[in-house]
């Protein structure tokens, strides 16, 4: 079976920056997996996502996406974009429409450009888009205004507006930071079983190594740009994987099962 | 105290001195300032009652005022919308938006009333002044507002459209689109108001609209008909405002 998403030697800098924020990196994930990206703050991790998501250029190396090459130079053609949905961080919702409207946002790319110039979902749409906000919980906000919802409606609205895109692959940046624990297990659990639903794969960058263990069938640790650890849930054990926030000391690096 | 005890007594003095100046000034003499009390009583005695009989110059006035005030704003957003992309920080480099908005705050700080006493003298008597006058002072406020409402968008959700497979049409259309056309109808909605209150004078000197009758009926000692014009003027205000409120309310 093609990977969800092949990545083979890739480097970024970001424009301006002297140091590679992605240093040589090479990643394969399997279809129909839920992988987190752990590490910490300034690893690269929203880079690495940003650019699996083709919204970044003049990168090096090769990478496929759903068995789509991207290009370094160009953006990927509109029709393939929806495949891939990306979770923003700081949820990137349009403030001012309601709930349904900015989960319909996520339909854009899969409507005729007449219906999205219109504002015109056809019922298909609308289904698709209802659904998506059963799964996460917010079938009655659907007429709310996004700037009256809370930080936690809100990241389910975000969530809900990737799902009504019905991408294959699921991006995710810290879609648990700023909640406490038993909210973040409720996003995760909601995430991971709607993607699973959908047959998606899902990468989620994240900074809580315990919760990563519950969610992910696989583990990738990122420090400087680099992997410095990628294996099965099961094959890494919980300190190893605690121990990704504490590699300032390089004594503890030869530990760990690294990779490139 | 000392040191700025002395800068006070300098701020005072100036003070004093200037308020003397105008009084020595100002032809007060103190005789005139006595029967001018009386002679605004009386003057206030002669507006009494207001004579109802100019209903059709009241109407026709208002009419004319709110038509200055409708092109006139119109004329100011048509303006308004290249110059505030060029005004606007994130849009074009500060080469350009430093100048336009260096020019934008010239115009404002030139009195509507000014404005239109040049344009009665560049295009003749009548509305068209007005219109032109309005147009020209509002787009001073105006460019700078839609500038802040282009440069308050979020980019955050462009690139969520983006990621969605939304072209750059759709983008504008359903990300930056519901950001500012509501701060853009508020503001202009606002500046309206502002213009409909401020063409209301506009007459005074020419350039059309009711402020022409009150000067008329003032000038011709027929303060009755002036004191109809009046409050018609005041009833007109306070519309305005109410239904501002009620507008504003819809658009926050
Ligand atoms: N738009 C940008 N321009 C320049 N440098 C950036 C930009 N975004 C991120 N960086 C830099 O790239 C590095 C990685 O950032 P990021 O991918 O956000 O890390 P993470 O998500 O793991 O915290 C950091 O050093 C950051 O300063
Ligand atoms: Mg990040």
């Amino acid at each position: 079976m093609i990977p969800a998403v092949q990545i083979d030697d890739l480097a970024f800098s970001h424009p301006g920056d002297t140091t590679p924020t992605i240093d040589g990196l090479s990643l394969t994930i399997p279809t129909g997996e839920s992988v987190a990206i752990l590490g910490p703050s300034g690893a690269g991790k929203t880079t690495l996502l940003t650019l699996l998501d083709g919204r970044l250029r003049r990168w090096q190396g090769r990478v496929s996406i759903l068995g789509l090459a991207l290009d370094p130079d160009a953006p990927p053609p509109l029709s393939r974009r929806a495949d891939s949905g990306f979770i923003f961080q700081e949820f990137a919702l349009v403030e001012r429409s309601t709930v349904l409207r900015n989960v319909l946002n996520g339909r854009l790319g899969r409507m005729g450009v007449l219906r999205a110039l219109l504002g015109r979902p056809s019922a298909h749409d609308l289904s698709v888009a209802r659904a998506a906000m059963t799964d996460c919980g917010i079938a009655d906000l659907a007429n709310r205004r996004v700037d009256s919802l809370s930080g936690g409606q809100r990241q389910r609205v975000a969530i809900a507006r990737c799902l009504a895109q019905e991408p294959r692959l699921i991006l995710a940046d810290e879609p648990i930071s700023n909640l406490d624990p038993a909210r973040a297990t409720e996003i995760l659990t909601l995430l991971t079983h709607a993607a699973r639903k959908r047959g998606a794969t899902t990468i989620f960058t994240s900074h809580q190594p315990d919760l990563a263990r519950r969610f992910a069938d696989r583990i990738v640790g990122l420090r400087n740009g680099r992997i410095v650890v990628a294996a099965a849930t099961a094959d890494l054990t919980e300190d190893a994987t605690a121990a990704l926030y504490e590699l300032n000391d390089a004594a503890r690096a030869p530990q760990l099962q690294v990779i490139s | 105290m000392g040191r700025r005890g002395y800068g006070g007594y300098a701020a005072g003095a100036l003070v004093a001195g200037a308020v003397l100046w105008s009084l020595v000034t100002s032809d007060m003499d103190p005789s005139r300032l006595l029967s001018a009390g009386p002679r605004i009583a009386d003057f206030l005695g002669r507006m009494l009652p207001p004579d109802p009989s100019v209903m059709k110059e009241i109407i026709q006035g208002s009419a004319e005022t709110l038509r200055i005030a409708i092109l006139g704003t119109l004329g100011a957003v048509i303006l308004s919308l290249p110059l505030a992309i060029l005004a606007s920080e994130t849009m074009v480099p500060a080469a350009v938006h430093r100048p336009v908005r260096m020019v934008l705050a010239l115009i404002r700080a030139i009195p509507l009333i000014l404005v239109a006493m040049l344009m009665v003298g560049a295009v003749g008597l009548g509305p068209l002044p007005g219109i032109i006058a309005i147009a020209f002072h509002a787009t001073g406020m105006l460019a700078k507002f839609y500038a802040e409402a282009v440069d308050g968008v979020s980019r955050a959700p462009i690139a969520a459209l983006e990621s969605a497979g939304a072209g750059p049409l759709l983008r504008l259309r359903h990300a930056i689109w519901p950001q500012v056309a509501p701060v853009i109808a508020r503001d202009t909605i606002f500046r309206f108001e502002l213009n409909l209150r401020e063409s209301l004078i506009l007459g005074i000197v020419g350039a059309g609209g009711i402020g022409f009758y009150i000067q008329t009926y003032v000038r011709s000692f027929q303060y009755d008909k002036a004191a109809s014009v009046t409050i018609a003027v005041i009833v007109m205000v306070i519309a305005i405002e109410t239904l501002n409120v009620a507008l504003r309310r819809r658009f926050s």
